[in-house]
């Protein structure tokens, strides 16, 4: 892995570095990019990851990526992965630097807010059961396929005010744009045309409410009529805004389900306390998002010339914060490598942090505890149904399972 | 002991879900006590407190003796 201590970067030479050439967009074993990033965390501090055509500095550890996190207005958001430092797309208000950042997410943080959330809760809680009633009886599902693509799915789109009825065609959307995302080129097409669909989508769902009033549960009606600058928003603002929010806002929270509910099959003693306590719940989540984080890192790309934890940075580098790397580092966790189903000083990244800190993080939350608290009421025991190796998606888009088997008994 | 809550807080709402007997949130979000005076906390909260510190990802949040 490790080649040489210098290398060629953009015509100058990268000294007293290690550099390697990792693809993280590789579909691996469950587990395999945790276990690379302790790796690379214990080996070095940071390293140049070196690909064909360019390169960026990687960040192991929980200092340094604290750090990034803390200076945007050294570590842009105008890329967010390394790789490729300029997208073909936008997300808003994502790769939004300030001073607009703030400005647009002052516009969206009411809608996902703690207190909408709860608002929403009851709602949420009525989709996931209607989700989990027809699997009880059948003994086993495909835990992916059957609940955790489907109810983060349909309690976005009810929290968004757009009908249950489309999931289907969203997660093929968001499938085929993070087959693309984490830099593989076999996924680039897919990713576009997903993409280009979206839009369209949004388009037409944008033109039917124009002109109209703030609707109540309707987010489109809502930014339609909400003023930037004191203008209302641009069509193609509007349209990178309702892009972010679908990618983001499904895939991520169907990926951390199935690492907890794996989790869950594996440790009894974790399904009994949750079931003794749910009080804890919020607790396992967090640790859940910590120890499971599907964030392999975090890209950003340097505004200006400086010395960062070592190393000497140009203007227009991209780094890559190894947030897999911090959310363990021993050097920052007590029982860094211990999934502590109730613990409380967690102040991991596995939302990120500063001011890109992830919006539909109250949502995705929610979620997942409901999504615990109403299984474990119906089907306080289950086990994995396969021994096959589970595999996971590569870092680069956030990890994910694409299966996971499930079985438990059936009461005659 | 007091509690204060700097203007670094972006509304992670991990302290006052740990907390909701200390600290509330706006309707963004963000404590409410984000970038204002600081707060006394009761004798028999004091640990607490200190997993509250210890929950923020952004360091916002600083208790004194």
């Amino acid at each position: 892995m490790e080649s040489s201590v210098t290398a060629e970067r953009n015509g100058t030479e990268v000294t007293g570095c290690p550099v390697m050439h990792h693809d993280f967009s590789k579909t691996r074993e469950l587990g395999a990019y945790w276990e690379l990033a302790n790796e690379l965390r214990e080996s070095c501090p940071h390293f140049y990851n070196k690909y064909e055509d360019g390169g960026y500095w990687v960040f192991t550890r929980h200092d340094a990526v604290k750090d990034i996190y803390k200076t945007p207005e050294i570590f842009s958001s105008e890329s967010i992965t390394p790789w490729e430092p300029d997208p073909i797309y936008r997300f808003v208000p994502t790769q939004v630097d300030a001073p607009d950042h703030i400005k647009y997410r002052r516009i969206l943080n009411p809608w996902f807010s703690p207190k909408a959330m709860e608002a929403a809760a009851p709602m949420m809680r009525e989709i996931c059961r209607g989700f989990i009633e027809p699997i009880v009886p059948k003994g086993s599902c495909d835990f992916i396929e059957e609940f955790a693509l489907r109810f983060p799915t349909a309690a976005f789109l009810t929290v968004i005010g757009v009908p249950i009825s489309y999931t289907d065609l969203f997660t093929g959307w968001v499938d085929a744009f993070f087959g693309g995302f984490g830099g593989d080129p076999e996924g680039a097409e897919g990713m576009a045309r997903a993409l280009g669909e979206m839009r369209e989508f949004w388009t037409e769902q944008l033109a039917g409410r124009r002109g109209g009033p703030v609707v109540e549960g309707d987010l489109f009606s809502y930014l339609l009529n909400s003023t930037f600058d004191d203008k209302p928003l641009d069509e193609e603002v509007l349209l990178d805004m309702c892009t972010v929010l679908t990618l983001a806002g499904l895939d991520t929270t169907r990926a951390e389900l199935a690492y907890m509910f794996h989790h869950l099959a594996l440790h009894p003693e974790h399904r009994q306390a949750l079931i003794a306590d749910p009080e804890i719940i919020p607790l396992a989540v967090e640790e859940t998002l910590r120890y499971y984080t599907i964030i392999f890192g975090d890209g950003r790309k340097v505004t200006r010339d400086t010395e960062f934890h070592g190393v000497q940075l140009k203007k227009g580098d991209m780094v890559y914060g190894l947030v897999s790397g911090a959310n363990r580092d021993p050097r920052h966790w007590e029982q860094a490598d211990e999934f502590v189903i109730d613990r409380k000083k967690n102040n991991h990244f596995g939302f990120a942090s500063g001011p890109h800190r992830c919006l539909g993080m109250h949502l995705a939350r929610r979620e997942m505890a409901i999504a615990v608290d109403e299984w474990l009421k119906v089907i306080p025991d289950f086990e994995l149904d396969t021994d096959a190796q589970l595999m996971e998606r590569g870092g680069g888009a956030m990890m994910a399972l694409s299966t996971l088997p499930l079985r438990w008994g059936v009461k005659a | 002991m007091k509690l204060c809550v700097t203007t670094a807080c972006q509304g992670h709402g991990r302290c006052y879900t740990l907390a909701p007997q200390l600290l509330s949130s706006d309707d963004e979000g963000y404590v409410t006590i984000r970038g204002g005076d600081p707060i006394d906390v009761p004798d028999d909260m004091q640990d607490l407190a200190r997993e509250v510190e210890g929950t923020c990802p952004e360091s916002a949040i600083s208790l004194i003796d």
